[in-house]
């Protein structure tokens, strides 16, 4: 089955689309597709029919959320958890993952079309190469689209991206871009695997659990989370305008905390900043008073320092993160 | 057109709310209705019980004249305690760290004292205590003092023995002074999120910046040490959120992996069969743990 899925909305969704979006709606929606597994028992299927189904009902969604101008989805394909599965299983679910991305560069002139960008979240180094590969052609193929963004969790937890984000500022600091004291939220949010992305408006967990299963921790933190208990390759056009409307009835309380949060986030960095030229001024002032004028010139300069510091990091992570995907790329076509 | 989809989306808004509570009323009439039952059989039940306890509680009360508890009391709620306990053991599992959520404005002390006491009395050792504007670590004493009248109330003088112990890791760190044993109560805000995280990070990048480890040693579990510091607390296994908004609103990010979410409507007024229905949910939630 394709990525991309070709077709109207039929009447009825089409209108109730248009009064949903008469309301404020999600730019980017996250969902934890659950269920496959047991869909498949209920259907008497095969486990593997039970993925396939879901990876088409994926395709569908897609399809859903471009009608409902939703410019962003992730999704949760494999945690790095579920590496403890059967090794049937995984194999099985490493194949469909092989296939879907060789019909995905199959499919290059589509995304173009419809300017759909890809990317993989989560650490390449533990899929076997060739998927490497592949997922890497992927990437490179479509990173320059940008009227939507599929962005696919693989070998993926949120533990994990955090850590790796630490590793890399850590990795930062021992090459002297940066300094500890540089270490803020803003930064560690600009080393997550999700940098190129604005934090989910709204995450989807089906199959009536209600955990977040180390998926996007970070992320969302002040996102609307919606459970719902129909299962992943049962789910419906109408299931998702439920948990849109759900979104909407939530929206100001949530952009009211956003809100409070972000300035208290503000004045956490300006407090950090202070305390670092304060600690800087004793050590060089060779403690005489300072008067509130030079202080004040001191924190700005600081601040300026430490905002290009931080830049020009995060900058050359960029191109180390873009350069795995290239030598993998170009590794592919010497083999 | 757009007015007319506009309109009725405010339309479909306005029904859904009234939908809401039409739910919630026909929910406090029937949980009224059934508490009164509740009632009457608990107290059809206790009565032989209460007849062959009070001699006892009167014995004893002569035994140490500076007891205040006058023996009523002091027995209802020594059969309400063990009530609870049982009801603790009969559910078929119970959270070891339970996180109370509230995403409501204006909080109720009294309500929030009550839901932590409930918790401990079923045998919950860890209970924190979380809103997103750090309006309960501001009156972090208001909340204690709230929370130990609660449990004399509640729990009587004995009760309230076994006393809890009150975590900050805030401003306020050694402004009280740590009560003996468990059950143990923190009280968060959202600077114990993501910024114990940042702080964690920090800590490690210090050490590298130091030369006493390499980046390339950090992993989950360092990472999951430090923030487990100081006290070794298990992740909490349910948090129970109270109020409208469907969001975890900045709950300590890295410790919720696995926790389950339970909303209830509001933390006011709420009952202890509420929370109790709550906590026999959760023990209907089956983990597989990526399998």
């Amino acid at each position: 089955m394709s990525w991309i899925r070709e077709g109207e909305l039929n009447l009825l969704e089409k209108i109730s689309a248009n009064v949903l979006k008469a309301g404020p709606m999600p730019k980017h929606v996250a969902f934890i597709m659950d269920g496959n597994r047991r869909f498949a028992r209920k259907k008497n299927m095969e486990r593997q029919e039970g993925h396939m189904q879901g990876f088409d009902k994926l395709a569908e969604t897609l399809r859903w959320c471009k009608h409902l101008n939703i410019q962003e989805v992730t999704v949760y394909a494999f945690s790095i958890e579920n590496f403890k599965r059967t090794q049937d299983e995984v194999d099985g679910l490493m194949e469909l993952a092989r296939q879907k991305f060789e019909r995905l560069l199959e499919e290059r002139d589509n995304l173009e079309k419809h300017g759909v960008c890809i990317r993989v979240l989560g650490d390449l180094n533990m899929l076997p190469l060739d998927l490497q590969e592949l997922i890497a052609k992927a990437v490179i193929t479509t990173r320059s689209h940008n009227k939507c963004f599929l962005n696919v969790c693989f070998a993926y937890t949120s533990r994990y991206e955090i850590t790796n984000a630490v590793r890399e500022m850590a990795w930062g600091v021992e090459q002297g871009l940066i300094k500890a004291s540089d270490v803020s939220e803003a930064l560690l949010s600009e080393c997550l695997y999700s940098n190129n992305s604005p934090n989910p408006d709204l995450l989807i967990r089906t199959s009536g659990e209600v955990r977040l299963s180390d998926f996007l921790l970070w992320q969302t933190s002040h996102s609307c989370l919606v459970f719902q208990s129909v299962l992943w390759p049962e789910y419906s056009f109408w299931n998702l305008c439920e948990a849109i409307l759900q979104y909407q009835l939530n929206h100001k309380s949530i952009q009211k905390a956003r809100d409070l949060y972000r300035e208290h986030q503000a004045l956490q960095q300006l407090e950090a900043d202070r305390s670092c030229v304060a600690e800087h001024l004793q050590h060089h002032g060779n403690g005489k008073p300072v008067d509130a004028q030079r202080r004040q010139e001191a924190l700005l300069h600081y601040t300026a320092c430490r905002e290009e510091r931080v830049q020009e990091f995060v900058q050359l992570l960029k191109h180390k993160r873009d350069s795995f995907f290239t030598d993998l790329c170009s590794k592919a076509v010497l083999t | 057109m757009a007015l007319l989809y506009g309109l009725l989306w405010r339309l479909l808004l306005v029904l859904v709310h009234v939908n809401r509570a039409l739910v919630t009323w026909l929910r406090v009439r029937f949980r009224g209705w059934k508490g009164r039952l509740w009632e009457r059989a608990m107290a059809a039940l206790l009565l032989p019980l209460a007849l062959a306890g009070f001699p006892d509680q009167q014995k004893q009360s002569k035994q140490n004249p500076e007891s205040k508890a006058n023996p009523g009391t002091g027995n209802r709620s020594a059969s309400r305690r063990s009530r609870w306990l049982c009801d603790g053991r009969s559910l078929e599992k119970l959270p070891v760290h339970i996180g109370l959520l509230v995403a409501e404005e204006e909080p109720s002390y009294t309500d929030i004292a009550n839901l932590v006491v409930w918790c401990m009395a079923v045998g919950i050792s860890y209970v924190s205590v979380y809103d997103n504007q750090g309006v309960f670590r501001k009156n972090n004493s208001r909340l204690l003092e709230e929370i130990v009248r609660q449990q004399q109330d509640l729990l009587g003088v004995e009760g309230s023995k076994c006393s809890m112990e009150i975590l900050s890791n805030g401003t306020d760190k050694h402004q009280h002074p740590v009560v003996s044993c468990r059950p143990t109560v923190k009280v968060l805000s959202p600077e114990d999120g993501k910024q114990s995280i940042v702080q964690a990070a920090q800590q490690l990048c210090r050490s590298v910046e130091n030369k006493e480890r390499s980046s390339k040693d950090i992993s989950v579990s360092m990472l999951d040490i430090l923030l487990r510091e100081p006290k070794n607390i298990p992740d909490p296994e349910l948090v129970v959120k109270f109020g409208p908004v469907e969001s975890t609103l900045g709950f300590l990010p890295w410790h919720i992996r696995l926790t389950e979410f339970i909303s209830l409507p509001s933390h006011k007024k709420l009952s202890y069969e509420d929370l109790l229905g709550a906590l026999q949910r959760y023990g209907t939630c089956q983990q597989r743990l990526g399998q």
